[in-house]
């Protein structure tokens, strides 16, 4: 059973990325805020008797579920489809090489000068900006894959769907936040 | 420029890295700019943060005490209130009833059922032992001789 102050720490540890993944997603950051809260209680609620090692994937799931329950009732509300964003968009990055995204990052690595520096923030903007407009289960897999560190598995568990379907979304937001950095001028 | 770059780094390597392997680490690259952008939040966003944990871990804490706490108080007026969600011996406490109720009713039916099995034996070691055969019972002559008046008397 998880202690008060390993619940704490876990939660501490989780919900800036929480806030962040669900703020990309609703697009709307006092909706985020509600959304982690409400899914921070539940999980006090219901499985703070759990073992601590349990917390991440449950957290995750609960996320998921309540970001998607704040989608239906927007849905219901509006009785509008709003996310046209959602298409996915097929073979764009047929000929685009990740390996010289990688060679390039790995020249500049090292070589931050003083302008770099002032214009950091504004990187980082632009690439939010760019997982942003990822579509949805394309950035959910590849936030839970590479920012949450869950493992193929455990992300198809939360998405709820296969493994193969976890790996196709996320090799292609991988493809397309490179590509689109890149265009930018951006080195990932 | 950049095909001659790649076809550089994939000759002084001597390897190609699994496409896995170079999305991993392209993914990580990504999400590490990600955290240090959500180490930047706004101190407002922060502090609302801050304040869900709390009352996230208060709960939890609140939720703990219920379940440890003893499963009957005394209120202020003499009565006695249930605290927190029943014990698992509450819990089968309730169950007891039933099953004694159940139990009863068993008893009563096989109670019932062996009276008239005993009504029925007796009935035919009556006739069975009786000086009258039980063919006579199946007579005509019979049945009307007890019809008539003789047989009454």
């Amino acid at each position: 059973m998880a202690t008060d102050h390993e619940l704490s720490d876990f939660l501490k540890s989780v919900e800036k990325r929480a806030f962040k993944r669900t703020a990309y997603a609703v697009r709307d950051d006092e909706a985020a805020l509600d959304i982690v809260q409400d899914s921070m209680i539940r999980l006090a609620e219901k499985y703070a008797d759990r073992p601590i090692g349990e917390l991440p994937l449950l957290f995750q799931r609960i996320l998921s579920n309540a970001t998607m329950d704040w989608f239906r009732r927007q849905r219901v509300r509006n009785a509008v489809v709003q996310n046209f964003s959602d298409f996915e968009v097929e073979g764009d990055a047929g000929d685009f090489d990740l390996l010289e995204t990688l060679q390039v990052a790995d020249d500049a690595l090292g070589t931050e000068s003083a302008s770099d520096t002032v214009g950091r923030a504004q990187i980082l903007l632009q690439i939010e900006q760019e997982v942003e407009q990822l579509p949805q289960r394309q950035r959910q897999a590849f936030l839970l894959r590479y920012w949450e560190e869950l493992d193929v598995a455990e992300t198809a568990a939360v998405m709820g769907c296969s493994e193969g379907s976890v790996k196709t979304h996320c090799s292609r937001a991988v493809h397309a936040l490179a590509k689109a950095l890149r265009a930018k001028g951006i080195e990932p | 420029m950049n095909g001659r770059k790649t076809t550089t780094f994939r000759a002084a390597s001597g390897l190609s890295p699994h496409p896995d392997v170079l999305e991993a680490r392209v993914g990580r690259r990504i999400t590490a700019r990600l955290t240090q952008r959500a180490d930047e939040l706004p101190n407002d966003i922060t502090e609302r943060l801050r304040v869900a944990r709390q009352q996230a871990v208060d709960r939890a804490r609140q939720l703990r005490k219920l379940s440890a706490a003893p499963a009957w108080q005394v209120q202020g007026n003499g009565s006695a209130v249930m605290a927190g969600p029943p014990s698992w011996w509450l819990r089968l406490a309730s169950v007891v009833p039933l099953a004694l109720l159940l139990a009863g009713l068993f008893v009563i039916q096989r109670t019932y059922l062996e009276q008239q099995i005993g009504a029925a034996v007796e009935i035919d070691e009556a006739i069975l032992t009786d000086d009258l055969p039980p063919q006579a019972y199946t007579d005509p002559g019979f049945a009307e001789f007890l019809k008539s008046p003789r047989a009454a008397e």
